[in-house]
């Protein structure tokens, strides 16, 4: 079992097909053996600030990357990524948001909150599976945060 | 003092004069006699014409030599004239009168002084309406020798009688109108005068209010109170909330035209304009006032209805726009979650149609791999479909931009930039753009970008199996609106099938013949129809296809 402190991409997505496909393309690229996947918003919060299920883990230790999806049962990624920003111990946190939807409305509120970055899922299997391991290999590898 | 015979003419009156005893003539009489405006006639105490001036001549058209000694002035009178004349003297003296020359010389006869009103009539037949003085003529016994008839044409002033009395009948119609009360009151504001207008709006009788009541009684109270406050304050003295209220201005010389609510005798309310004048005596002392009023319901009626009117309006456009706004909300939301969970299941077939491949290629058949490509390429084709529906149907909601737009620049730009960058769909040479210069539009930049994209995309498309590909680009400015289009010389269509050509998912190809989601068209008849422009378009199997577009011309706003 991972360790929680060597954590470097939260995986939030509802989805267990775009969850597998999106493990496969890392897992690809040798990026996924530190990947924890949640299923819902409550279950990200709940990891993020260390309650519920996940009492005891340090919020102030940061994945190297939150993959966020925004249409989420219970608590949406919209609210995800405004608790993480809205709080001084994740405000710094690199989310992504990937999702199907290319609504305007989804794109400006996610930047409003400070998001790092927005990507839309493509539908064909070859794209989607090289956005992940781009994101992927970018974030955890080439990108540099703050500590 | 005799009088020289200076004036040729004169003699014969003179010697007239001189056999009725008159022989001394002054100045005056002598113009009088010669006034061109005044007939002077003497007679003998018969009344046998003697003399007939100037005057008389010209006014009735004889010569004096025509009536000397031969006729009386009552042959030239109106006889009809005379014997009425005749009558009312007969009755008024008691005695019979004769309707002759009597009739014109009795008063004078007996010394009353007479000056009345008759037609004379002209040698010609015509009449006119004559003043006449009658004075008997006596010697110094005092025995009447004659009459003198002095007159005056008195057309003229008739005529302006006339005028007056038509002025006169203007006034009583407007004074017996019943659609307008004259309301006559006396200084103190006590109702003198009350006419049938009045009665009918009022239901009140004139016997009801004359010396009984003012006008202010017949107002709301409530409203003269107010408009004694308000006009205290204009004013900056103290008006009482009565008559005074009511006549404040007109007072002051002040034209005065006020609208208030009218209380009829059995209560009943109506709203009223009223026009108030001071009555002035020749001193321009007030002597009264006069109030005319008209019933202003009908037009307080109608000035409610329309404000009725829209107010209804209003509250429907605002619950249209609610509607609007409902149905719009419900779209976007429709579209946000076919944007969100229709594309999900599609990624999720592709996905696990790749991952069989690359793990189960080897178990698999050239016939199972060749059905695995079918699914994933049916899938990505809905996928399309869904980007392709979702811009249709966000086209319909954005706002539009109203820009100047050079048209030739955009076609250019287009054609540049999102048909020759794209991947190459054409089999052998690149199509050709032949853009003449096109006139500008006004509209929204990025749509119309959309318009020329598809249009072009089309072109390309339907050109692919040319050798020489050409897609034409023009235009002309109409008097409303520009007029532009797309020609290419590909596969055309058929004509009879042009109305289905702009229909979403409407296509006239098979897919194998050429890829399409049928969308393209859809968008580009939206973004013309949303400027208020035309789209059509015309071909012909194998001739090639036109897209014709029209943009209305706005026209600037006059500075």
């Amino acid at each position: 079992m991972t360790k929680l402190s060597e954590i470097e991409v939260l995986l939030v997505e509802d989805s267990p097909r775009d969850a597998e496909m999106t493990l496969r393309s890392l897992r690809k690229r040798n990026l996924a053996n530190h990947v924890v996947h949640v299923k819902d918003g409550q279950e990200a919060l709940d990891w993020l600030f260390g309650a519920g299920a996940y009492v005891g883990r340090d919020p102030t230790c940061h994945p190297k990357l939150v993959l966020l999806d925004l249409k989420l049962p219970k608590v949406d990624g919209i609210e995800v990524l405004r608790a993480i920003r809205a709080d001084e111990r994740t405000r710094l946190m690199p989310v992504v948001v990937m999702t199907s939807s290319r609504e305007q409305q989804d794109v400006i509120e996610t930047y409003k909150l400070g998001v790092n970055s927005y990507v839309v899922k493509p539908v064909d299997f070859d794209g989607f599976s090289a956005a992940v391991a781009e994101l992927g290999h970018y974030w955890l590898l080439v990108n540099h945060e703050p500590k | 003092m005799k009088i020289p015979l200076q004036i040729p003419g004169e003699a014969q009156h003179l010697e007239a004069l001189s056999r009725l005893g008159v022989l001394e003539i002054g100045a005056l009489q002598r113009a009088i006699f010669n006034s061109a405006n005044f007939s002077s006639i003497a007679t003998d105490a018969k009344g046998v014409i003697q003399i007939f001036n100037v005057g008389a001549e010209r006014m009735l058209g004889y010569k004096a030599t025509d009536v000397l000694n031969k006729i009386t002035p009552a042959d030239i009178s109106d006889p009809q004239e005379l014997i009425v004349r005749a009558q009312e003297l007969s009755l008024e003296a008691g005695t019979l009168i004769a309707p002759g020359f009597d009739a014109l010389v009795f008063k004078a006869s007996r010394t009353i002084e007479d000056i009345y009103e008759l037609t004379y009539i002209r040698k010609d037949g015509s009449r006119f309406p004559a003043i006449v003085s009658v004075t008997a003529l006596r010697d110094e016994r005092e025995q009447i020798i004659g009459y003198l008839l002095i007159g005056t044409d008195n057309s003229a002033r008739k005529r302006a009688e006339a005028a007056l009395l038509e002025a006169g009948a203007l006034q009583r119609a407007i004074y017996n109108s019943a659609y307008f009360s004259c309301i006559a009151t006396d200084e103190r504001g006590v109702i003198q005068l009350f006419n049938v207008g009045a009665e009918q709006m009022f239901g009140y009788t004139a016997a009801d209010v004359v010396n009984k009541i003012t006008p202010a009684a017949l107002h709301d109270p409530q409203e003269v109170i107010a408009r004694a406050n308000a006009l205290s304050v204009e004013f900056d003295t103290p008006i009482a909330p009565g008559f005074e209220a009511l006549v404040f201005k007109a007072t002051r010389g002040i034209a005065d035209i006020y609208e208030l609510t009218k209380v009829r005798k059995d209560g009943s309310r109506f709203p009223a304009i009223v026009s108030v004048t001071a009555l002035r005596d020749e001193r321009d002392r007030i002597i009264g006032y006069l109030l005319i009023g008209t019933d202003n319901s009908a037009r307080k009626q109608a000035e409610d209805d329309i404000c009725k009117l829209n107010a209804d309006l209003e509250r429907r456009v605002h619950e249209r726009t609610a509607a609007l706004n409902s149905a719009n909300h419900e779209l976007e939301a429709f579209s946000y979650s076919v944007s969100h969970d229709l594309r999900a299941p599609l990624r999720g077939i592709d996905g696990y149609v790749r991952m069989l491949q690359e793990d189960c290629a080897d178990r698999l058949d050239a016939e199972g791999n060749r059905m695995l490509g079918v699914v994933s390429s049916e899938a990505k084709r809905m996928g399309q479909l869904i980007d392709d529906l979702l811009a249709f149907s966000r086209l319909g909601r954005q706002g539009m931009e109203n820009t100047a737009i050079d048209m030739t620049a955009l076609a250019h730009a287009v054609f540049m930039t999102q048909i020759l960058a794209a991947p190459p769909l054409n089999e052998g040479a690149e199509p050709r753009l032949d853009l003449k210069p096109l006139p500008p539009a006004q509209g929204d930049h990025a749509m119309l970008r959309q318009v020329f994209a598809n249009l072009f995309s089309n072109a390309v498309k339907f050109t692919r199996h040319q050798l020489n590909p050409v897609i034409e680009v023009g235009g002309t400015a109409g008097v409303d609106a520009t007029t532009y289009y797309v020609k290419d010389n590909g596969v055309g269509f058929d004509q009879k099938f042009d109305h289905k050509l702009f229909g979403v998912f409407q296509r006239l190809h098979s897919e194998e013949e050429f890829e399409g989601t049928g969308v393209g068209l859809a968008l580009v008849q939206r973004v013309i129809h949303r400027h208020g422009g035309k789209v059509w378009a015309e071909g012909k199997v194998g001739e090639g296809a036109t897209f014709h577009f029209t943009l209305p011309i706005r026209k600037e706003p006059d500075a």
